[in-house]
C-alpha cells in the first residue's frame, strides 16, 4: 500500500465507513452479493458432501463443499455462474476437487452457451495456489481449468475478481491471466509465485517477504490495474463490485486477438525494456508501461537480446531429446533458452537452461517470462503457417525444466500473464486441430509444467528415476506444509497425488504412455526409435480423440484414481439445470 | 485430526437443515440436518473431526452443556479447525436459531 488514501480508492471516507465490505464475506457471502437478489442457487453444496478424499488420511479437516462455492444465479438479469474459492479454509488451495468444481462450471457455462444461453462465468479468485496435500490432482485441475477457461470466452465472458485478503498466487493466476476482464481491489495482490515462496527459493535479497511495501508494490491490486494487467480497480465495496461485475458482463465477450493473453506484441514489448541487470523500482514501470495494454516503444539498442559473449550451454536431458526426436531437423533458438526443431510434420520445443539468461532466475532452464513468450511465439507462428492447411502440423513439447523461475523481477513483470501468454497459445494450437503430445524426459515441476506441457492432448514421461512430476519441489514442499522430508516420502507411499515417482503419477489418469529407455541422460538409437514410435502413437490418437482435456477424466486409471473428479463432473451435470 | 461422536438425548426437532461456518483456522463448519422422515427424533448425533487431538473432553462438556439446553434432535456433523469453545458455541447457536428461525 503506498499510502493512507490508497485503500480508499477514490471513496470518501464517510463512504469507507458506511460500504458493505466484500473483504469480510466468505465465498457464500460473496457469491450472495454479486447475485442478483433471490437469484443464488448453490450446486454440488456441503450437504452434497463432495469432500477431497486425500485430506482426511493426511489428518486433515476437509470441508463439506471443499472450500469452494459453485453458485448459479443471474447478474443483472444475465445467466451467470459463479466459482467463488474460500480463502479460509487451506488458503483457498486448489485441490481435485475444489479444481474439479470449477473447471465443470465452466465447460457447463460453455455447454449452455452454445445451446444458445450465454452464460458468462465469475471466477473469484482467493487462494495461495495448488493444495500441496494433493498436488499432481491439483496442478491437473489448474491445467483444466485454464483450459476450461479458454474454451468458454469466446462464447460468453469469464470475469476474473480479486477482492483479497489472500489474493491469486500459483497457477490459478494463469486462469486470472486468461479472463475476459479482471476486477481487483487494492487489497488485492496477483503474483504467480508468492513472496515468501521467492524468499525461500531465492533468498531474502530476491525477495523479503516481511516487506509488505514491497509486497504490494509489486503483487498489488493498485499496480497491477495501474500496469494494464487488471481492468477495474474497485474499492472493497460489495454494491461497487456488483456495478463494476454487470459492467464486465454487459461488455460482452472481447474481439478475438485482444485478450491480454493473446497479444504477444504488447508482451514482447514491455520484456524488452525492462532490465533484470539494474532492477526498476516498481512504480517506474507504470509510467514505463502504463495503463493501456499496448506496445510500448522499445529503443533500437534494446530490441537485440542477446548478450555478445555466450557461455557453453549444458548439456540436458531437454537438448539431448530435443535433437534426438527432431531427427534432421536443426533446432534453432527463439531464444537461447527456448529451442524450437521442425520437421515437416511436427515442431519440437523444449526450454533449457541459459547461463547468460538476462533474467538470472531462469538461468537454469525455469519457465521464466522470456521463455513463456517464446514458447507462445513459436506455437503461434506453427498455428499460423498451418491456418489454411488441411492438415494441421504436430507440436511435440519436451518437458524438462525444475519449475517456474521465482524472482521479484519476474512477478514484477507479471510471470503470470507471460505464462497465461504461453497457455493460450498451446489451448488454441490444440482446439485448432493440432495434435500436441508432451514427453516428459526429466523434472516436470509446478507451473513450468502448466506453461510447457499440460495443456497437452496427450502426456507421455520415460519410465526413469530420473523424471519427475510434481507440483512443487520436495524440499520446498516439506517446509511449506511444515513437514519433514521424511515425512512427505512416507505420505506419497499412500497418497497418490503427492508421489514424487512418476509410476505414481502415471496412476492420476492423464498418463497416456510411460516409455522405458536404455539411457534416459544419453538416448541410444533403440530409444530414440522407442519413444519416436509412442509420440507417433500419441500423435495418432490426438488427432482423432477430443480436443479438450476430457480424456484425462475417462482414462482407466482415471475411473480408479480420479472418482471424486468424476463424481463432481457427474453432480453438476446433474444440477446444472433446477430439478422440477 | 481426531474423530469424536457423541450422543444426547433431543424433545425438539430442527426445521431444516443448515449449514454455518468454514473450516478456517480458529473456526468450524457445522452441517445440521434434522432426523429424516420415519428416523426416530429424540436424540441429537454428532460427529466432530477436529485437527486438534486429546480435547475429548472439553468437546463433551462443551457439546453437553448447549444440547442440555438446546436438545434439538437431528444429525450435527463439525469439522473443525482449531476452534476454541466460545467459537463452537457461537457456532452452534448461530445453527440452531437458523433452523428455528424464519425462512431467510
Amino acid at each position: 500500500m503506498t499510502d493512507d488514501t490508497a485503500l480508499l480508492a477514490g471513496q470518501t471516507w464517510q463512504e469507507l465507513l458506511a460500504r458493505h465490505s466484500f473483504i469480510e464475506l466468505d465465498a457464500l457471502g460473496r457469491a450472495t452479493a454479486l447475485l442478483d437478489p433471490g437469484s443464488l442457487r448453490v450446486l454440488a453444496g456441503p450437504f452434497d458432501r463432495l469432500e477431497s478424499p486425500w485430506l482426511v488420511p493426511q489428518g486433515i479437516t476437509p470441508q463439506a463443499d471443499d472450500g469452494t462455492v459453485i453458485a448459479r444465479g443471474t447478474v443483472d438479469g444475465r445467466p451467470v455462474v459463479i466459482a467463488s474459492i474460500e480463502q479460509g479454509f487451506q488458503g483457498g488451495g486448489t485441490g481435485e476437487v475444489s479444481g474439479a468444481k470449477i473447471s465443470q462450471a465452466l465447460l457447463l457455462a460453455a455447454a449452455e452457451s452454445r445451446a444458445g444461453t450465454p452464460t458468462a462465468a465469475v471466477i473469484l479468485f482467493e487462494t495461495g495456489g495448488v493444495r500441496l496435500q494433493e498436488a499432481n490432482l491439483g496442478l491437473n485441475a489448474v491445467a483444466e481449468i485454464c483450459s476450461a477457461v479458454l474454451d468458454l470466452r469466446p462464447l460468453a465472458p469469464v470475469i476474473g475478481v480479486v477482492a483479497g485478503t489472500v489474493g491469486s498466487f500459483g497457477g490459478m493466476s494463469i486462469a486470472a491471466g486468461l479472463c475476459t476482464r479482471l476486477i481487483v481491489t487494492p487489497q488485492a495482490r496477483i503474483g504467480l509465485n508468492g513472496p515468501a515462496v521467492i524468499e525461500q527459493e531465492g533468498g531474502i535479497d530476491e525477495f523479503d517477504s516481511g516487506d509488505r511495501t514491497l509486497i504490494w508494490a509489486v503483487d498489488g491490486g493498485e499496480q497491477r490495474y495501474a500496469t494494464g494487467l487488471a481492468d477495474d480497480l474497485v474499492p472493497d465495496d460489495a454494491n461497487l463490485l456488483h456495478a463494476a461485475l454487470v459492467d464486465a458482463i454487459n461488455a460482452g465477450v472481447t474481439v478475438p486477438g485482444r485478450h491480454r493473453s493473446e497479444r504477444l506484441d504488447v508482451l514482447a514489448s514491455r520484456l524488452a525494456i525492462l532490465d533484470p541487470a539494474s532492477p526498476q523500482d516498481p512504480r517506474d514501470l507504470r509510467t514505463l508501461w502504463g495503463r493501456e495494454y499496448e506496445p510500448v516503444p522499445v529503443p533500437a539498442s534494446r530490441r537485440d537480446g542477446t548478450t555478445e559473449k555466450r557461455s557453453e550451454p549444458p548439456t540436458t536431458r531437454g537438448r539431448s531429446w530435443l535433437r534426438a526426436l527432431s531427427g534432421d531437423a536443426t533446432p534453432e533458438p527463439i531464444i537461447p533458452s527456448v529451442l524450437s526443431a521442425t520437421t515437416d510434420t511436427a515442431r519440437y520445443l523444449a526450454v533449457v537452461p541459459d547461463p547468460d539468461n538476462r533474467f538470472y532466475r531462469a538461468r537454469e532452464g525455469q519457465v521464466g517470462v522470456t521463455e513463456s513468450l517464446a514458447i507462445a511465439q513459436a506455437v503461434r507462428s506453427l498455428v499460423e503457417a498451418d491456418k489454411d492447411g488441411e492438415h494441421k502440423r504436430a507440436i511435440v513439447a519436451v518437458v524438462d525444466l525444475p519449475s517456474q523461475a521465482y524472482g521479484r523481477n519476474e512477478e514484477m513483470a507479471g510471470l503470470h500473464q507471460a505464462m497465461a501468454v504461453a497457455t493460450d497459445a498451446y489451448h488454441a494450437a490444440r482446439t485448432a486441430g493440432h495434435p500436441v503430445v508432451a514427453v516428459v524426459v526429466g523434472t516436470a515441476l509446478s507451473g513450468g509444467f502448466l506453461t510447457h506441457g499440460l495443456q497437452a492432448n496427450q502426456i507421455l514421461a520415460l519410465d526413469d528415476p530420473g523424471v519427475e512430476i510434481h507440483a512443487m519441489h520436495k524440499a520446498a514442499a516439506a517446509r511449506i506444509t511444515l513437514r519433514t522430508v521424511d515425512e512427505l516420502d512416507e505420505l506419497a507411499k499412500t497418497i497418490v497425488p503427492m508421489s514424487y515417482n512418476v509410476e505414481g503419477w502415471a496412476k492420476l489418469g492423464f498418463c497416456d504412455g510411460l516409455l522405458k529407455v536404455e539411457n534416459a541422460d544419453a538416448p541410444t538409437p533403440h530409444d530414440i526409435e522407442t519413444v519416436g514410435a509412442a509420440i507417433a502413437a500419441a500423435l495418432e490418437r490426438a488427432r482423432v480423440g477430443p480436443l479438450n482435456l476430457s480424456t484425462r477424466l475417462d482414462s482407466d486409471a482415471a475411473v480408479t484414481t480420479r472418482h471424486a473428479s468424476r463424481a463432481v463432473r457427474d453432480l453438476l451435470a446433474r444440477q446444472w439445470n433446477p430439478g422440477p | 485430526m481426531q474423530t469424536l461422536n457423541y450422543r444426547f438425548p433431543a424433545h425438539q426437532v430442527a426445521s431444516r437443515a443448515i449449514h454455518i461456518g468454514v473450516v478456517a483456522s480458529g473456526d468450524l463448519e457445522i452441517l445440521l440436518q434434522p432426523p429424516a422422515a420415519g428416523d426416530p427424533s429424540d436424540s441429537v448425533v454428532i460427529r466432530v473431526r477436529t485437527s486438534v487431538n486429546g480435547f475429548d473432553t472439553v468437546w463433551h462438556d462443551v457439546l453437553e452443556r448447549f444440547f442440555t439446553r438446546t436438545p434439538l434432535a437431528g444429525s450435527w456433523e463439525l469439522n473443525d479447525f482449531g476452534a476454541t469453545p466460545g467459537v463452537v458455541n457461537l457456532r452452534l447457536r448461530q445453527a440452531a436459531e437458523a433452523a428455528n428461525g424464519p425462512t431467510s
